[in-house]
């Protein structure tokens, strides 16, 4: 026997209180001096045997009625085979359901989520009257549809049935945990968790933890395994998919790499991947011959993108019986003209003599008479202009050696920064170092470094020089490659002492050959900001005349416009957050997923940004978003899938054995009947209303003797 | 002192009811003085009572020489003589006489009212006598027909103290016996006795030849025993306490009680004494006047 508030069990000392209260009415006596003893005597002779058992039985009675009460309050449970005889026991229970993207696994006609959810009604059909039950889904993150057992057991079976999949993967340890820690709030005698997933090994990366946490709670509280799988040996998948080219200007062919993984346990051949963009038939595809089991194969896949605006890239295989991963999408913004701003600290007649004179050409390597058709769009100014100068119109914006600006336009340049905006940064003889420090760096947190003191080289035969190899910034990496020609040969004489700021987000691109910092940047907000030590003319160094510059320069821009990118391509779990322009603000957005979501979002500040930002993102694919501003801006974005949800493996014997001893272990099978084989029939019996009862009968029986006994005799 | 002690007992109420309907002794008794009440004895008293017929050795003085003139026959005239009486009157000065559950206790009333009656037969120029008495005699007051002795006896009253137990029998028998002038006998008590023995003194006295009233004065929460809750009673005759609930007894009790009474009533009534039930609730001169008017009803016949 068990107690479910075992505290109260300390009530039972209330059997005292009838004593103490006859006590106190014995020290409560009215005294009289009588003289008619003689019949008093023979009456108290005569009645006090009589009157002693009534006391002794009133007494009994009370007591009994207090202890019976508070047993019925500590509800006491037994668990034995004579109390399933005595009939079976309520159930608070939590049903939770893997809807991770796995369980969207079909044997052709059905899916283990629909076969679960199915299941589950079973289990709730099979729940004794008036038990309780809460309906969960887990996945990596557990949500309660139900979030508390109730006793509305159609709400539950409605609930269920209206239960979706999501893209999500699996983490099953924190959804038991919740249900353990929400079932021990609970007074009841016959607490159970049902869990119906697939299986996956992947799912249960916190075992030793479920089975201490299930151990602990062995006594209160139940889990039924239900393993809703059957046995698949192909699974493939679009296990990535990310843009190769550095920009993304409309009609020029962009690079896509493609990886496809073979998660089954046998060989695939002849597995053909697409290319597609928004609706379109398939751009490009290719076919792999043979994709050994386990193993994933890239491709570069080439399409175009025909409009401004943000495209929806997808890449796709044949479909098998896990259509979640079959298919990944990537959302991209194309631009006809990518306009860059370079802000020239020190404009001069002699234009090899302007601080932008070779970023003008590098951003520009076509002949003169192409310059006009060229995807890049380079504006020069002053930075007097800068302040008047609207930065959002340019996806990048280079300041070569400005000196300093006024407050409002390095807050302006901070939001326009934290909002997507790419920023590259080249110092220069005429940089104020202490704005740049104080007021850049650590006020706005924009800058990647401070600037430190000049390194100077005595002549040219002293000059220093970039790192040769061992890049591993995927900036510089492709130097890695000595066919790509080399950043080392440049020669610098002068250049900054950058001291990056040591945070999480701030990385070295490269280093000179002394290993102090030449290239760093960092991620603000939503955008990027890229930091030289030297200049970007010749004033310094000869890096911009050597060929490398070019190449450099482009992947530049390329890593800050993909910044913008990835704002645009989330996780599945994620919420899409996307900072947007003044305009904006207060107005109402609308999230749609094809048919399947539609929210309504209202753009609000956030650290003085408007901010549009979406729940958590449940479904893989595609998102279109509408700003309801005049007119609307429309843009997408895309939800990527973990592909390691993609895996089968499954639980091994062991672990399965190991869960066996802390819970109750089912394979499901089509013809599985729960009251059989579920643990319905093991239950415990609870008697706190038969010990109710049982007092309310005391209770009565005390009142009609004590009234009888009080009647004169 | 005394004056004082008298006014404090006599209820003047109860006494200005008594002196107008009086005592009328049931049954004619000797005395010394001539009042209102008959002699027992005929032939010798003034007012003339009824004839007989003369038979050899009757004394010729009394024959009715009118009849004998009209009618030849010999009538003998017999008279009673209106005779004063002596009343007795006995207090129960034992300790259980102390409870009350009101203002008087029991004893309280029975003062007032043995001052009461002793005042009506001094008005009435009989005589009295008083014995206060638990287990014997504590107070007497010789007879008396002296008016003035009411305040001895109011005194006497007011001074005594009940202390002792209970004794009736043993002082009834003694007055039997002391007393050979035949008169009434007022006995006041609550009787907590054994009733075998007093009904045996009563007979006793009834032997000698006394008219016997009693009036047996209890509590009004002895005759109703009213209380609730647990509670201890305490002997006022040195019996052992005894803790109870008493409502859980009441019907036992009164039960007692009624047999108790019933038995002394019939025993009385079979010894053709007055059985009087005084209610100590009940005011004086309405038990005093009440009883005074059963007398003078059953007297007349």
């Amino acid at each position: 026997m068990s107690f479910l508030n075992p505290l109260l069990l300390a009530g039972v000392g209330a059997i005292s209180v009838p004593v103490l209260i006859h006590l106190l009415n014995r020290s409560r006596v009215r005294r009289v001096a009588w003289a008619a003893m003689r019949f008093l005597h023979i009456s108290v002779e005569r009645n006090q045997r009589r009157m002693n058992v009534e006391d002794w039985l009133l007494l009994a009675l009370r007591c009994l009625l207090l202890a019976l009460l508070a047993l019925a309050l500590a509800r006491p449970t037994f668990q034995n085979a004579a109390a399933v005889l005595r009939g079976r026991t309520a159930v608070t229970g939590v049903v939770i359901l893997d809807n991770s993207y796995s369980m969207g696994m079909t044997d052709g006609v059905q899916s283990r989520f629909a076969r679960a959810k199915k299941f589950s009604e079973t289990i709730i059909d099979a729940m004794p009257g008036n038990s309780a039950t809460a309906i969960w889904l887990a996945s990596d993150v557990v949500r309660g549809l139900v979030l508390e057992p109730t006793r509305d057991l159609n709400l539950a079976r409605k609930t269920l049935r209206e239960a979706t999949l999501s893209d999500r993967s699996t983490r099953l340890f924190p959804a038991v945990r919740d249900a353990v820690e929400a079932l021990r709030r609970r007074g009841s005698s016959r607490k159970e968790i049902y869990l119906l997933t697939d299986g996956q090994a992947g799912g249960w990366e916190e075992l030793s933890e479920t089975i201490k946490l299930l151990n602990e709670v062995k006594r209160d509280i139940h889990l039924n395994l239900i393993l809703i799988s059957d046995r698949e040996e192909h699974n493939l998948g679009v296990s990535d998919l990310r843009l190769g080219s550095s920009l993304t200007p409309v009609d020029q062919s962009l690079r896509f790499e493609v990886q496809v993984t073979n998660f089954g346990h046998d060989d695939a051949r002849g597995v053909a991947v697409r290319l597609a963009v928004d609706n379109d038939p398939p751009s490009d595809q290719t076919v792999f011959d043979i994709i050994p089991a386990g193993a994933a194969k890239n491709v570069s896949l080439f399409t175009k993108l025909r409009t401004e605006g943000y495209h929806a890239v997808t890449a796709e295989i044949t479909g098998d019986r896990l259509a979640a991963d079959d298919r990944r999408t990537l959302v991209v913004a194309a631009t006809r003209r990518l306009r860059v701003l370079l802000v020239d600290g020190h404009p001069s007649r002699d234009a090899l003599e302007n601080e932008t004179f070779y970023l003008r050409n590098a951003l520009l390597p076509v002949d003169s008479t192409a310059v006009n058709d060229f995807y890049i769009e380079p504006v020069v100014i002053t930075p007097t202009e800068l302040a008047g100068t609207r930065v959002d119109n340019f996806p990048v914006v280079v300041l070569a050696n400005v000196s300093d600006f006024s407050q409002a336009t390095a807050t302006a340049l901070d939001q326009y920064v934290r909002r997507g905006g790419g920023l590259i940064v080249f110092p220069g003889n005429l940089v104020n170092a202490r704005f740049y420090n104080e007021e850049l760096a650590n006020r706005y947190g924009l800058l990647p470094a401070t600037l430190g003191p000049l390194m100077e080289a005595a002549d040219d035969e002293h000059a220093f020089h970039l790192q040769a190899k061992a890049y591993d910034h995927p900036l510089v990496t492709l130097w890695n490659d000595p066919a790509a020609g080399t950043l080392s040969s440049a020669r610098f004489l002068k250049a900054f002492r950058l001291q990056p700021i040591g945070r999480k987000e701030v990385r070295v691109v490269t280093r000179f050959a002394d290993n102090a910092a030449a290239i760093v940047e960092r991620t603000v907000g939503q955008g990027r900001v890229v930091m030289f030590a030297s200049t970007a003319n010749s004033a310094w160094n000869d890096l911009p005349v050597r060929p490398a510059f070019v190449p450099l320069l482009h992947r530049t821009l390329g890593a800050l416009l993909e910044q913008r990118n990835k704002a645009l391509n989330i996780a599945v779990g994620d919420r899409f957050t996307l900072r947007t322009s003044e305009e904006t603000l207060g107005k109402d957005a609308l999230i749609t997923h094809g048919e399947k979501l539609r929210q309504y979002r209202r753009i609000e500040l956030v650290e003085n940004q408007p901010v549009l930002q979406s729940e958590e993102i449940d479904l893989a694919g595609t998102y279109e978003v509408t700003i309801q501003t005049e007119p609307p801006v429309k843009l997408k974005f895309a939800a990527q899938a973990d592909p390691r949800e993609s895996r089968l493996d499954a639980l091994t014997e062991g672990q399965l054995t190991q869960l066996g001893s802390v819970a109750t272990v089912v394979h499901w099978q089509p013809e599985l009947a729960w009251k059989q084989s579920g643990p319905a029939n093991t239950g415990s019996w609870e008697i706190w209303r038969v010990l109710a009862w049982i007092a309310l009968v005391v209770a009565v029986t005390e009142t009609v003797l004590g009234q009888i006994f009080s009647e004169p005799k | 002192m005394a004056q004082e002690a008298s006014a404090q007992l006599l209820d003047p109420a109860a006494i200005a009811r008594a002196e107008a309907l009086g005592i009328l002794a049931r049954e004619i008794v000797e005395g010394f003085m001539v009042g209102e009440n008959k002699s027992p004895f005929h032939g010798f008293s003034i007012e003339f009572s009824q004839h007989r017929e003369y038979s050899p050795g009757d004394d010729i003085r009394h024959l009715d020489w009118k009849v004998l003139g009209r009618t030849d026959r010999y009538y003998l005239k017999q008279y009673e003589q209106e005779t004063n009486y002596v009343a007795h009157i006995l207090l129960d000065g034992s300790e259980s006489m102390k409870y009350g559950s009101g203002k008087l206790t029991k004893f309280q009333y029975a003062k007032v009212m043995a001052a009461c009656l002793a005042y009506v037969v001094l008005l009435q120029r009989d005589a009295v006598s008083l014995n206060i008495f638990d287990t014997g005699t504590r107070t007497y007051i010789p007879r008396t027909g002296n008016r003035d002795m009411i305040f001895e006896i109011a005194a006497r009253l007011a001074a005594f103290e009940p202390t002792g137990g209970t004794g009736i029998s043993q002082v009834l028998h003694e007055l039997a016996i002391q007393t050979r002038r035949r008169g009434i006998v007022i006995l006041i008590s609550d009787f907590f006795d054994d009733e075998s023995k007093i009904l045996e003194g009563i007979r006793h006295l009834r032997f000698s030849g006394h008219e016997v009233i009693v009036f047996q004065v209890l509590d009004p929460h002895e005759l109703e025993f009213p209380f609730q809750g647990m509670v201890e009673f305490a002997g006022l005759e040195k019996t052992p306490k005894l803790l109870t609930r008493p409502s859980e007894i009441r019907k036992s009790y009164l039960a007692e009680l009624e047999n108790f009474l019933s038995a002394l009533r019939l025993g009385c009534e079979k010894n053709h004494c007055h059985y009087t039930l005084v209610n100590t609730a009940n005011s004086l001169h309405e038990v005093l006047s009440g009883y005074l008017a059963f007398r003078r009803r059953t007297s007349a016949r």
